[in-house]
């Protein structure tokens, strides 16, 4: 088992209608592949983090990487884990209509994302809320640190 | 009218002060007084103090107005009391006036409740302002140097006693200084903030780059009238970003010349660059590092804080500062000050990080800590010494007081004299008896608050105690076994434990055979019965445990007239391990050594 992290830039602004159509696509062939993870987007800015088993997880990339829809795609994390820590697949970004997107399952809004999960080490924690951070920007009704577990 | 005046209003009729007039805002106060009564039967909520000036300004007859607070169910009010007098100018009663004054009382209260609170955040600002990395100051309207943070005088070596005012542009560089004078001025001016870089002259006369932020402190609509800023040191980075400027290549290799760590960031906070010596330090490649991987490196329990920090600074731009244990590739960790700031030129901003090791300094501290516990625990002895003095020598002064009241009754003194000098020593004895009694209260009422009892970890004590006794140890060539295995843990006091361990270990020093270097041995164990017992045995000159002239654990007895000493020590631990209900035995050759047996508790007193 592995996970992958990378920022992208996409091509053209993705529409709520791309967005879910990307979101429908990839939750069905990960579903099936065992892939784990959270996209995020905002305003072009892509970032995702997947996790599974390394051929599988390699070839993903390969082939998100070759992706037209986006570009720029810098690899920032490439590294064997111990366990998932994501029990699933989601999407969390700023869509253009709010409404009908609460109801769809396995979507976020940015900032109502779950804590990352305890089996996640801190350095990773950390990797998830810079990419976050560098999405979505910060969040300005909120303290920029609550997906990191407090100090015990 | 009197009825609706929004005061309260009564008169109290004749010599006995009976109620005559009320009117309704005065029931609140005096209740269910009636015309007729007397004040003193039927005082309501009407202050004793009050009552009690009443009859005192009857019959003064003068005019007097006497002021009291007396706080009804609802109200607080402000009390005042004339007399008034009849036609013939006799004095025929008194007038109670009762002003509400609750508004002020209760805008009495939360100031003071204010005044707390802002004592405690001034406390606790002060703790952080002088114990955080960063230097503090405070400037102001006109200039003046009104506060320096003690980091300020360590890092440019002042005395406390410099005039910080006229000193402090002579410490920024010629170079910079015209331009922080005028930025500074030009702030306070605008009543604006400043941001600035300059080089300001460190202790050893090295200039280094400082980065300067203030902010006014304001109170609208006044004018700010003080500036608070803080001063970072921003050296390396500063000259990181210069290298960089010149190319990256330029900034590797100063970066890898540098014997600390060092690293820059991309504008999202993730690393993308380790120097050299990172990767000597940590024993990791760049890969296994990652872009965050120093968050990995610190101690467990303060990943998640850093991380935060991390992410605030990333968010914010705001400089990234802190103290953190580092772990080394050996698995060490050693404390570093970690301190990154974001810098940007034609290809955007950027992160360049430090992390310098401040271990020696860490270092420094403990000793200066365990200087402090040594001096703590001599102040315990004495401590201990005056109250168990003070205990023991009650008797004989008992004793005393008994013979020469006996001496009087039986004697008989022709000489007046010889019995107003009796008197003056019966007197003496009475004065020395309490102030023993006093001596021993306070010594035992400081005592204990300051005496917990807790699991204590007995080779980190014993170690503790052996490092206060290190230049005996090291000058005699002693050797000190400690054996903790049996039983590591004890329920005691601190204070106690370290009292008694550092006289019998000091006393197995001092008495050390000249033959041979002194071999001490500290054995923890527990007694068939679970009792935690400790061992301290010796190989020096052995002592006479029988003998009647030599008693050993007598105040001031001493068994060794030619070694310094004043015969305190085994008394007072004979005295702290009764206290605790323990007790101590010991056995001893002459020539060959002496052991010491303490039994902490009794079976019966411990669980
Ligand atoms: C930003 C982005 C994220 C994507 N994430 C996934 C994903 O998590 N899982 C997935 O199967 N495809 C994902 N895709 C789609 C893949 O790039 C690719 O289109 C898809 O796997 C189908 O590939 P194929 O047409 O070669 O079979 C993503 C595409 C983009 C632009």
């Amino acid at each position: 088992m592995k996970h992958i992290v990378y920022l992208s830039r996409a091509v053209h602004a993705l529409t709520d209608h791309d967005l879910q159509h990307l979101l429908d696509q990839s939750r069905h062939d990960n579903e099936q592949q065992g892939i784990t993870g959270v996209l995020f987007y905002s305003h072009g800015n892509i970032a995702q983090l997947f996790e599974g088993e390394d051929e599988i997880a390699d070839a993903l990339f390969a082939r998100i990487a070759q992706d037209g829809r986006h570009s720029h795609v810098r690899k920032l994390v490439d590294k064997p884990i111990a366990a998932r820590s994501f029990s699933n697949w989601s999407m969390a970004f700023h869509p253009l209509v709010t409404e009908g997107f609460e109801a769809l399952q396995g979507f976020l809004l940015p900032h109502h994302m779950p804590p990352a999960p305890d089996s996640l080490p801190i350095a990773d924690a950390l990797v998830v809320e810079l990419v976050r951070l560098a999405v979505f920007g910060p969040d300005p009704s909120q303290p920029y640190h609550h997906a990191l577990p407090l100090a015990p | 009218m009197l009825r609706q005046l929004p005061a309260g209003v009564a008169t109290l009729e004749g010599p006995d002060l009976r109620y005559g007039f009320i009117n309704d805002r005065m029931r609140e106060l005096v209740g269910e007084g009636q015309p007729g009564q007397r004040v003193t039967d039927f005082p309501g909520n009407l202050p004793s103090v009050f009552l009690e000036m009443l009859p005192r300004i009857y019959t003064d007859g003068s005019e007097h107005t006497a002021k009291a607070c007396a706080c009804g169910p609802h109200h607080c009010y402000d009390l005042s009391v004339q007399p008034y007098h009849d036609e013939q100018g006799q004095i025929a009663g008194l007038l109670l006036l009762a002003v509400d004054v609750s508004e002020q009382e209760a805008a009495r209260q939360r100031a003071h409740e204010l005044a707390l609170t802002t004592r405690h955040l001034d406390a606790r600002l002060r703790v952080l302002t002088e114990t955080a990395p960063l230097m503090t100051y405070t400037v102001d309207a006109a200039g003046a140097v009104t506060y320096v943070s003690p980091q300020w005088y360590r890092f440019t070596g002042q005395p406390p006693t410099a005039d910080l005012t006229a000193i402090w542009p002579l410490l920024v560089h010629p170079d910079d200084r015209l331009r922080v004078l005028y930025e500074s001025a030009a702030g306070r001016r605008t009543g604006t903030g400043w941001n600035f870089e300059y080089r300001l002259r460190r202790y050893d006369g090295v200039y280094r780059w400082m980065l300067s932020r203030a902010l006014p402190e304001v109170h609208p609509p006044e004018a700010p009238f003080f500036w608070h800023g803080a001063l970072t040191e921003v050296h390396l980075e500063r000259e990181l970003s210069e290298a960089r400027r010149r190319g990256e290549a330029e900034l590797r290799f100063l970066a890898d010349s540098i014997p600390e760590l060092v690293w820059t960031a991309s504008a999202e906070g993730l690393v993308d660059y380790y120097n050299q010596f990172t990767m000597e330090y940590t024993g990791l490649t760049k890969e296994e590092l990652g872009p965050t991987g120093w968050v990995g490196l610190l101690y467990l329990q303060e990943q998640a804080a850093a991380a935060r920090r991390w992410v605030q600074s990333v968010a914010s731009g705001e400089p990234f500062e802190g103290e953190y244990r580092l772990r080394r590739h050996d698995g060490v960790y050693r404390w570093h000050t970690i301190r990154a700031r974001q810098l940007s030129d034609e290809s955007g901003p950027r992160w360049f990080g430090t992390c310098s090791d401040v271990e020696e300094q860490y270092r420094l501290r403990q000793v200066l800590q365990t200087q402090y516990d040594e001096l703590s625990r001599a102040h315990h002895n004495l401590d201990t010494f005056v109250y168990a003095a003070s205990h023991d020598l009650r008797q004989p002064t008992n004793n005393l007081r008994g013979l020469f009241e006996e001496l009087r009754r039986s004697a008989s003194f022709a000489d007046p004299e010889q019995a107003v000098m009796l008197g003056m020593v019966d007197t003496a004895l009475a004065e020395l008896d309490s102030t023993l009694i006093d001596l021993a209260t306070t010594v035992r009422t400081q005592r204990q608050q300051q005496e917990p009892v807790e699991v204590l970890d007995m080779s980190l004590v014993l170690e503790e105690i052996l490092l206060g006794l290190r230049p005996e140890i090291m000058q005699r060539g002693a050797r000190i076994d400690v054996q903790v295995g049996e039983a590591p843990g004890l329920r005691y006091s601190r204070a106690n434990l370290r009292s008694v361990v550092h006289n019998l270990v000091s006393n197995a020093l001092k008495f050390s055979h000249p033959n041979r270097p002194p071999l001490i041995v500290l054995r923890s164990y527990l007694t068939p019965d679970g009792q935690p017992v400790l061992e301290v045995r010796d190989n020096g000159l052995g002592m006479h445990i029988d003998d009647p002239a030599h008693p050993i654990f007598q105040l001031f007895a001493r068994q060794h007239t030619h070694v310094d000493g004043t015969g305190v020590g085994l008394y007072l631990v004979q005295r702290i391990v009764s206290s605790q209900g323990g007790h101590l035995a010991v056995t001893s050759v002459i020539g060959e050594g002496t052991t010491f047996t303490i039994h902490w508790h009794t079976p019966s007193s411990s669980s």
